[in-house]
């Protein structure tokens, strides 16, 4: 090594252009495939997961949107349906109270006129009671009078024609 | 004025030369490998061992820092063609890549004491030539071989020759471009080095201990020139040659 050659400044020499140009090549290689190569595939990776994550976080989203839509037209079709429950049940309750209230009123006039005839038979009958009362009255008052035995048969006939004229 | 001059040439002349020859091979006459392939070979083992723990055990969600910094890197270069290039060249990001790593690194180890493996033309030279050829390779697939003569002849065929000076000068700029920066940072320390050992010894602080010697005029001061020698240098070079090969093949394909 002490004696060794010392070439020029500025020499051209093929003994180092051509190690030259194969150590580059070299190089090249070397980081072509052990770093560019690796890290480039890591980078790849990690930007198709990144663009996966957020491609999954879209389409959930999406889905998510779409169940909400379809959640909120259910309720409100239920809401629409639940109103219309509530309104048939009200119209119905509605027409039984009125039936109710027809018959019961029906059913009172019923009474109301079974009440008036008895009324008026008990009247009758009360009258006639009365009417009786008095003949057997007038006919004791009248056979004290006269003193005499009217028979019964014509009494009743004369005093029933009184009564009659009387009650005119 | 003279004087001092040819001092200072004939110093650099001695002390400013070619990478050593490290060994020869036996094949062909004899090649020789110098300090700059052996230091090439170092730099790829060890960016090749460092891109193996970088990217072992690389995980969907990074757990540990050395990914974070793979992730950096890589994303990095890959914004870089993006941007440069367009989406359909990001093949060429691990070339890229290559470029700037060995470049920087190549440069860097200048710090280490090394002979920068950038200071030397074919290496430079090297990668001008492996960008002229990308360049004309996507000229060819654009245009056709037909396309790609007749290009030449444009605007008027007259200026055939000026085009083809062109086309030679832009990867003949890039080597030395790159070269001069790093070589010419290389001289101007080296010849810091000398004068700051001139000025020890005139102020008879240069200590020698066996085969060290310390001229204590030299400690530190060189430290503020290799910030901008070695470490800025070092960096812009790399990442002008990476841009200017994107940019001229990125437009060659169009």
């Amino acid at each position: 090594m002490l004696n060794a050659r010392i070439t020029d400044f500025f020499s051209i020499d093929l003994g180092t252009i051509i190690p030259t140009l194969l150590n580059t090549i070299i190089l090249f290689l070397i980081l072509k495939h052990f770093l560019f190569g690796r890290v480039n595939k890591v980078l790849e990776d990690r930007k198709n997961a990144v663009a996966k994550t957020y491609g999954d976080a879209d389409a959930a989203l999406e889905n998510a949107q779409k169940l909400e839509t379809e959640y909120s037209q259910k309720l409100e079709k239920a809401k629409e349906e639940s109103a219309e429950i509530l309104k048939n049940a009200a119209k119905k309750a509605q027409q039984r109270s009125d039936e109710i209230i027809d018959e019961a009123k029906s059913e009172a006039s019923a009474i109301m006129a079974k009440a008036g005839s008895e009324i008026e038979r008990e009247k009758k009958r009360a009258l006639n009671q009365v009417k009786d009362e008095i003949t057997d009255i007038a006919y004791n008052m009248a056979s004290k009078v006269v003193g005499r035995e009217v028979s019964e048969a014509d009494s009743d006939r004369l005093i029933e024609e009184f009564i009659d004229n009387v009650g005119k | 004025m003279f004087c001092a001059a040819n001092v200072a040439a004939e110093a650099s002349s001695e002390i400013v030369h070619g990478p050593k020859v490290v060994f020869e091979i036996p094949l062909f006459g004899g090649i020789s490998i110098t300090e700059t392939t052996v230091i090439g070979w170092v730099l790829i083992a060890v960016i090749f061992f460092l891109c193996l723990w970088l990217t072992h055990d690389l995980k969907k969600v990074p757990e540990k820092k050395r990914q974070v910094i793979a992730e950096m890197a890589v994303e990095f270069v890959n914004n870089m063609v993006k941007t440069s290039m367009g989406e359909k060249f990001m093949g060429y990001a691990p070339y890229i890549a290559a470029l700037i790593v060995f470049s920087a690194s190549g440069s860097l180890v200048g710090l280490l004491g090394l002979r920068s493996m950038t200071a030397d033309i074919n290496v430079t030279a090297t990668w001008a030539l492996m960008t002229f050829a990308l360049i004309t390779y996507n000229k060819f697939r654009a245009n056709g071989a037909l396309g790609y003569l007749k290009s030449f002849t444009k605007p008027i065929f007259l200026l055939a020759p000026i085009n083809i000076l062109s086309e030679v000068a832009t990867p003949a700029s890039m080597a030395f471009r790159h070269f001069g920066n790093i070589a010419g940072g290389m001289v101007i320390t080296t010849l810091l080095y000398m004068a700051l050992g001139a000025l020890s010894n005139l102020l008879h602080l240069e200590f020698v201990l066996g085969p060290f010697t310390l001229d204590v005029a030299a400690v530190g001061i060189p430290a503020v020139l290799s910030v901008y020698f070695d470490l800025f240098s070092a960096c812009i070079q790399a990442y002008i040659f990476s841009t200017l090969t994107m940019v001229y093949v990125s437009s060659a394909a169009e």
